[in-house]
């Protein structure tokens, strides 16, 4: 079975918080219920429209494969079961940076940040929840409306 | 240790380097005696006429046949050789009686002042003699210090007496007409004259006597003639001294001076130096006979004068004893840029080249030029021919020379040339045999060099492949346009083809346009992306840019010619569909073939984090220049498709914006308005150092620029992102916000010298506006856009604008050509040696290590000339080299592996790594350490104990954060210094030449002469090209000294203050409320009261009693202390000197005028001095000079003061402040023009100019006294002079530095001449091991 790197589920808080700047493309923040992340995240809404308010899982994945087995970095179009088959949205990026905030005062954060093909999430919170990733993982982002 | 001695074999025969028959070591210059110009000559010249009636030469004529071949049909008959083959011979032509050498004049003169005019022994006490001589005969004196002994000697003969003789010698002067010396005996005829005078008073008759005699040429040459070689030596002449005057004149060979037949034949049109020959043979002709005759004496002498003149024409035709003359001397066929000396020795013209005008071709490769079939065809390059080639040779000798693979000519192995336009190319094809050479075309992967004008850079010429192409242009990859400064609107690029294997070698090595990406500038990349590149970039690369399969795969075969094997990357959106975005496509644009992902890719030039200076920095050149090409094709082909123009629509303001920019202006108009109203009330309150008008003019100017700048910010937010001009200006391929906003918005404020317009009528700019008007739209303002069009008076203003800078490029690309010329000439020779100082041809050490470090300046990776950027790499190495389960290192642990690393023995300082360097690299950790403490506080761990990685998921976090581990670190540590170690400059890189374009081509960049406000406004400092001269220059005045003076306590305005006011000058007048005349009957006298208020509030600290000590200093006012008499604190009274009362009046207004411009107080070169306020501290500006009087101010930290003006630093501080100050002086204007020039450069430059251990600047005479050599001075500047003087000395000349070596056309001790092959040839002596047999 696949060990998700990570698995919230997210309230959309706003869109765009600096201005709409793409047509397509929208930033959404977004906050989460379990561990309470804050998250800022650009969707391609054009193909998968976002709207505040909406409620989503958000998993971050190091393989699509559903046994486990690492991603070659290769992309095969082999129709085999993935994980993706539960998610309505898929992206695949990298990891490009894991920052502490330290601006909050006590309770320390950890910032991380990752690129899916020039589309940044930022995501922030609890440094346990960052405990198994790494830097310059690849990283798949899997999100499904609830 | 008996052991044979092998002999060394070698398989092949050894390369010896082939130097020609015989090589130039040095040169003498001297001077020909008349028997030595007949002993060189073949043939007598006296026959004044040129021609028979034939047409042929007549004998002993100026073209005689015996000196070489008139023109291409004649023959010479000494040699029978032809036109082409005969250099010529010299021939002579006898001078009835000597003349002067024009070039020699000043010395001829020079020695007559020296010697006694009866026995010609110097005019020198014997002990005096001696002493000089001595010096004169020190091996060790430099030609300079030699002839600086020969002044002084020259100096110090003004013995009126000869010691030797008893002669009484006077006074040697130049006539004043002519070629002319006097001998002026007037004022040295002790006694005599006056003896003279009275004898001859007794006669009736007017008898007038003169003591001045002259000395002509004749009398000259006797004296010459009759000095001791001693004498000779004391004066530094190389040689005899009669030869400074001419008794024979060589007469040039024929060849050098061409003579055209032209109307048939019947005429002849003559060389300048034929002609003048031709006069001077004829009047040395009727001299001849004149004398012969017994003729009158002053016919005889008008004629040798005319004869004089003559030859001073033919030597130096533009001297200023002739009128004026049509010819062209000796002189002036050497001087000048088209002179021989720089037009054909230090510049040839050469053979296999071409030019024609160029066009771009994105499907060329970056190392590729497209050369035309027509120009290939007749560019050849000689290919031997071997076992491998035969067949392809063949094949171009069959094609002849007029189809495109073919060749032109065969040269046999015995040196027979074959034209393959004359012959059966089937049967030379045949024939062909191996060791033939074959002058084929040009054919596609030759190494060819490509130029273009101005050569400002080395970059400006590089090598590149050939590929031949149909059609008639030059074209080459957009990419590369940038280190030609090329563009397409009808430039024309030059070719050349390099004919020698070995040649070809070296372009493509060190010439090749993969080995140039970098400029040594500053390090920054220079073949990179531009235009239409970073624009197609930009669009692909939208955020919300999405690609399905099928347009992806398209822009990925855009890529590459469908020869690479591409590997689509896993889409950045899998689901709900596949998509790709356009930065993923810049991932398969790095690796085709496994993808990988860049983060922000900067494409363009000049930066040092862009994707290419990364890609050249840790992959190698091939890869960046591989990504270009890549990156040119796509971009050529996307935007092909995708469609890229430019409408007025785009230009079009909306509704918003057009009511916002009239908001705007109304606004400001108004606040202008107000602004002047205040003015002609008188209101307005000053700004610091300026009077009313300068403080209106700022602030007008700050207002007017305000609107400009809020319209064009309001025009660029209201923009569509589809906007054309907005994409191009984003994307950084052309085009500024301002150029948008001008056309779209406002086209702001038109400047005139740095001003508003000015007046070009009486009190007003134009007859539209009322007088004395200072509203924005009378003073230049243009309000309008391009696009709504500009008012009748807008326009003009703005084309006074943009005459400014037209005339001031024109203005500036000629003196910033010399500056450069100059630099080159001071700094052509300086290379680095193998023991890896700098030093100049001759092996004067100029710096122990290039740059303090030895570090190439191509080369540096980091901001402001650091040889790495750690941060960068450093994230390189934790991505490529991951932790994976290590345990991570504590601070303490860090640093114990960095100081085991730098203490290795390859990090020590005697092989390595500079003090800064290591220094650098401790702080870039420390600073990491401090990141990891950061981190490890905010989780709440131990800041110095690093615990297991799996102790805590806080731990874990930590590591993942700002952890490193032993490996990691290992490697950092390892690439960073291997990576130092490749950044070395190379022995002999000629980086004297390099550093001197790196500071002449940014000079063409400067534009306008801008004036720069240091801080404080109304305080001007020279900038630009102007300043840069005179740092240059080393000039002894520069226009705007200033003075930056620290303060002891610089927080405290009020003892800023103090100091100021002591420091200003203050003049009496200032300071005094009144100076009164008082006249009374007992004693009239002046009355000088001061203005205590206005003292004390200046914080002047004057008093009546150093007003009385500053008014009996004064140098014009020569009072004495009981003329002054201070009476308070506060008044003064002043008693005329004069006891005479006639003149009382006159001088009590005499002082009372001079008393106001008394100095009271301060420093008087000092103009005034500013406060300014730097953070919280306040320092002084001080315009002026004197810097040592400022240094000791009180309440001055003399320590932290600074100079703009060198020479005064050095005379003040020394040399080695002055040579720093050259250098943050060079590195401040070049940075306040947005230049970045590597550090290296300037600090080579700097010690160029002090090493001599005083200032030289890089002009005419501070370039002489840097170089020894003669010929290189003479291709400089001044080249007869330089030649006649090293003539006179006798000057030996050895052949090393750049100029002679291109002089002489020997290969140059720099870059790859600085290494030979050198091998033993002889056998080593047999050793033996048994004593020799008795019999053998």
């Amino acid at each position: 079975m696949v060990e998700h790197l990570f698995e919230d589920i997210f309230i959309v808080t706003r869109l765009d918080p600096d201005g709409k700047k793409f047509d397509r493309v929208s930033r959404i923040e977004a906050r989460s219920e379990q561990f309470d992340m804050y998250m800022q995240l650009d969707v391609a809404t054009e193909v998968y429209p976002m709207q505040a308010g909406e409620k989503f899982t958000m998993v971050l994945a190091p393989t699509l494969n559903l046994d486990g087995t690492p991603d070659t970095g290769y992309y095969t179009q082999a129709g085999r079961k993935t994980l993706a088959d539960k998610f309505d949205y898929v992206m695949h990026g990298k990891l490009y940076k894991i920052s502490e905030d330290s601006s909050s005062g006590q309770a320390a954060k950890v910032e991380i940040y990752a690129s899916f093909g020039g589309l940044l999430m930022m995501l922030k919170g609890d440094p346990s929840s960052a405990a198994s990733l790494e830097l310059d993982q690849r990283l798949f982002l899997l999100m499904r409306k609830v | 240790m008996a052991r044979p001695e092998e002999r060394l074999r070698c398989t092949k025969e050894p390369f010896i380097e082939d130097v020609g028959t015989r090589r130039i070591k040095s040169i003498r210059f001297s001077m020909f005696s008349g028997n030595e110009v007949r002993q060189s000559a073949e043939a007598q010249v006296w026959n004044s006429r040129i021609y028979d009636q034939d047409m042929r030469p007549v004998p002993n004529g100026l073209l005689d046949t015996r000196m070489g071949a008139a023109n291409k049909l004649g023959e010479c008959t000494t040699c029978h050789g032809s036109f082409a083959e005969c250099p010529g011979h010299f021939g002579y032509l006898k001078l009835v009686l000597p003349v002067f050498n024009v070039g020699f004049f000043n010395c001829i003169l020079d020695v007559l002042k020296c010697i006694c005019k009866r026995c010609s022994r110097v005019l020198l006490m014997e002990k005096d003699r001696r002493e000089f001589l001595k010096k004169m005969r020190n091996p060790k004196a430099d030609p300079l210090q030699k002839s600086a002994i020969m002044k002084k000697v020259r100096d110090k003969c003004k013995l009126s007496r000869c010691p030797w003789c008893g002669f009484i010698n006077g006074v040697v002067k130049k006539g004043k007409a002519g070629l002319i010396i006097l001998h002026d005996c007037s004022k040295t005829l002790d006694g005599s004259a006056e003896q003279i005078r009275s004898a001859l008073s007794h006669k009736k008759e007017k008898i007038s006597i003169s003591a001045i005699r002259m000395l002509d040429a004749a009398t000259v040459l006797f004296l010459f003639r009759r000095m001791i070689d001693e004498d000779c030596k004391l004066l530094n002449l190389g040689d005899r001294p009669e030869k400074l005057i001419v008794t024979e004149i060589a007469v040039p060979p024929v060849p050098i001076r061409p003579s055209v037949f032209v109307a048939g034949g019947r005429m002849s049109n003559e060389d300048s130096i034929t002609v003048i020959l031709k006069s001077i043979a004829n009047t040395n002709s009727i001299l001849k006979e004149t004398l012969q005759t017994g003729g009158q004496f002053t016919k005889c002498y008008e004629c040798w004068q005319l004869l004089q003149l003559q030859v001073v024409e033919y030597i130096n035709s533009d001297s200023p004893s002739l009128s004026d003359s049509q010819h062209r001397g000796l002189v002036q066929r050497l001087k000048g840029k088209t002179g021989r000396f720089r037009g054909n020795l230090s510049g040839k013209r050469t053979e296999y080249t071409g030019r024609t005008v160029i066009s771009p071709d994105p499907n060329l490769r970056i190392t590729e030029v497209a050369i035309p079939i027509l120009m290939a065809r007749v560019l050849t390059y000689p290919e031997r021919v071997s076992y491998y080639n035969i067949e392809k040779l063949r094949q171009c000798i069959r094609n002849g020379p007029h189809k495109h693979p073919g060749a032109n000519f065969i040269i046999q192995p015995d040196g027979t040339k074959l034209h393959l336009k004359y012959c059966d190319r089937r049967i030379a094809a045949r024939d062909l045999k191996y060791g033939c050479v074959v002058e084929r075309h040009l054919e596609d992967g030759d190494i060819v060099l490509f130029n273009r004008q101005p050569s400002l850079h080395r970059m400006s010429i590089m090598s590149h492949r050939a590929r031949i192409m149909p059609w008639r242009t030059l074209r080459f990859n957009e990419s590369v346009c940038n280190p030609y400064n090329a563009d397409f609107d009808g430039d024309e690029m030059n070719l050349h083809v390099p004919q020698t294997e070995e040649a070809r070698t070296e372009a493509l090595m060190l010439m090749g346009v993969q080995n140039n990406l970098c400029t040594p500038k500053n390090g920054e990349i220079l073949v990179a992306s531009t235009q239409d590149f970073l624009t197609s970039s930009f669009l692909v690369t939208r955020k919300d840019n999405f690609y399905d399969r099928s347009s992806f795969t398209l822009l990925c075969s855009y890529l590459g010619d469908a020869m690479e094997n591409i590997d689509l990357p896993t889409p950045a959106l899998i689901k709900p569909i596949e998509l790709w975005t356009g930065k993923q496509l810049f991932s398969v644009l790095v690796r085709p073939n496994a993808s990988t992902k860049v983060g922000k890719t900067t494409l363009g030039n000049g930066n040092k984090d862009g994707m290419f200076s990364v890609l050249v920095r840790d992959y190698n050149s091939h890869a960046a220049a591989s990504c270009m090409n890549r990156l040119a094709k796509f971009s050529a082909r996307f935007i092909g498709n995708h469609g890229f123009s430019i409408g007025v629509d785009d230009v079009q303001p909306g509704e918003h914006l057009n009511q916002q920019k009239k908001k705007k202006i109304d606004e400001g108009y108004k606040e202008c308005h107000d602004l002047i109203a205040s003015y002609s009330k008188g209101a307005l309150t000053l700004q610091p150092g300026c009077n009313a008008a300068q403080t209106l003019e700022l602030k007008i100017t700050g207002v007017l620029n305000q609107i400009r700048a809020t319209a064009g910010n309001v025009c660029m937010d209201t923009l569509h992102w589809r906007n054309s001009p907005l994409i191009m200006s984003q994307s950084g391929s052309k085009g500024s916000p301002i150029n948008i906003s001008q056309m779209v918005a406002c086209v702001g404020q038109q400047s005139v010298g740095g001003r508003r317009a000015p007046n070009g009528f009486i009190d007003r700019t134009l007859p539209h506006f009322p007088i004395n008007s200072k509203t924005p739209a009378a003073k230049g303002f243009v309000a309008n856009s391009f696009y709504t069009g500009l008012t009748a008076t807008e326009f003009f203003f703005h084309t006074m604008g943009g005459r400014e800078g037209l005339v001031d490029t024109a203005v500036k690309t000629a003196e910033t050509g010399y500056m450069s010329r100059r630099l080159m000439k001071g700094l052509e020779d300086l290379s680095v040696f193998y023991d890896q100082t700098v030093r100049n041809a001759s092996g004067g050490i100029v710096q122990f290590l290039y740059g303090d470090d030895g570090m190439d300046p191509a080369k540096m990776e980091g901001k402001d000339g650091k040889p790495l950027n750690l941060d960068q790499l450093f994230m390189k190495v934790m991505a490529t080299c991951p932790q994976r389960g290590h345990d991570t290192l504590s601070p303490g642990e860090i640093l114990q592996i960095l100081n085991d690393k730098l203490s290795e023995h390859d990090a020590s300082s005697d092989d390595g790594c500079s003090e800064k360097f290591k220094q650098l690299l401790t702080k870039f950790l420390e600073d990491r350490i401090q990141l990891l403490k950061n981190t490890r506080r905010s989780l709440h761990l131990d800041e110095d104990r690093v615990g297991k990685k799996d102790a805590s998921i806080e731990e874990c976090i930590a590591a993942n954060i700002s952890g490193i581990s032993a490996k990691q670190l290992q490697v950092f540590l390892d690439t960073c210094l291997s990576r130092y170690h490749s950044k070395k400059i190379e022995a002999g890189a000629s980086i004297g030449a390099i550093g001197a374009q790196s500071i002449g081509e940014p000079g063409t960049q400067m534009t306008l002469k801008t004036f720069h406000f240091a801080g404080v406004a109304s305080m001007n400092v020279t900038l630009g090209v102007p300043r840069i001269k005179e740092i240059i220059n080393a000039s002894k005045k520069i226009s705007t000294p200033i003075i930056t003076a620290e303060l002891l306590s610089g927080k405290d305005v009020l003892s800023a203050r103090i100091v100021k006011g002591s420091m200003e000058k203050a003049v009496l007048g200032e300071v005094s409320e009144s100076i009164k005349i008082v006249l009374k009957s007992s004693q009239p006298n002046l009355v000088v009261k001061l203005d205590m208020q206005r003292i004390e509030a200046l914080h002047m600290g004057i008093s009546a009693d150093s007003v009385q000590l500053s008014i009996l200093n004064h140098p014009k006012i020569k009072l004495k202390s009981e003329h002054v008499r201070v009476i308070d604190k506060a008044k003064l009274r002043i008693y005329p000197a004069g006891i005479d009362k006639c003149k009382l009046q006159y001088e009590l207004h005499n002082l009372k005028s001079m008393l106001p411009k008394v100095i009271v107080k301060g420093i008087p070169t000092v103009e005034r001095a500013v406060i300014n306020k730097i953070g919280d501290r306040y320092n002084l500006l001080v315009e002026g000079t004197n810097l040592l009087a400022v240094m000791g101010t009180p309440g001055v930290d003399a320590m932290k003061t600074k100079s703009n003006h060198i020479m005064e630093v050095n005379r003040t501080l020394g040399i080695e402040a002055a040579r720093k100050s050259i250098i943050d002086e060079i590195q401040y204007t070049m940075k306040s023009h947005g230049m970045n020039i590597d550090l290296r450069h300037m600090m080579l430059l700097a010690d160029l100019m002090t090493y001599k251990g005083e200032i030289l600047g890089i002009t005419r005479y501070g370039i002489a006294k840097m170089k020894s050599s003669v010929l290189m001075l003479a291709s400089f500047e001044k080249t007869a002079e330089h030649l006649f003087n090293a003539s006179y000395s006798g000057r030996e000349d050895q052949i090393e530095g750049v100029s002679e070596c291109i002089i002489m056309g020997i290969p140059m001790q720099l870059g790859t001449g600085i290494l030979k092959v050198r091998q033993r040839l002889d056998y080593l002596p047999e050793f033996k091991y048994q004593p020799d047999p008795i019999l053998s």
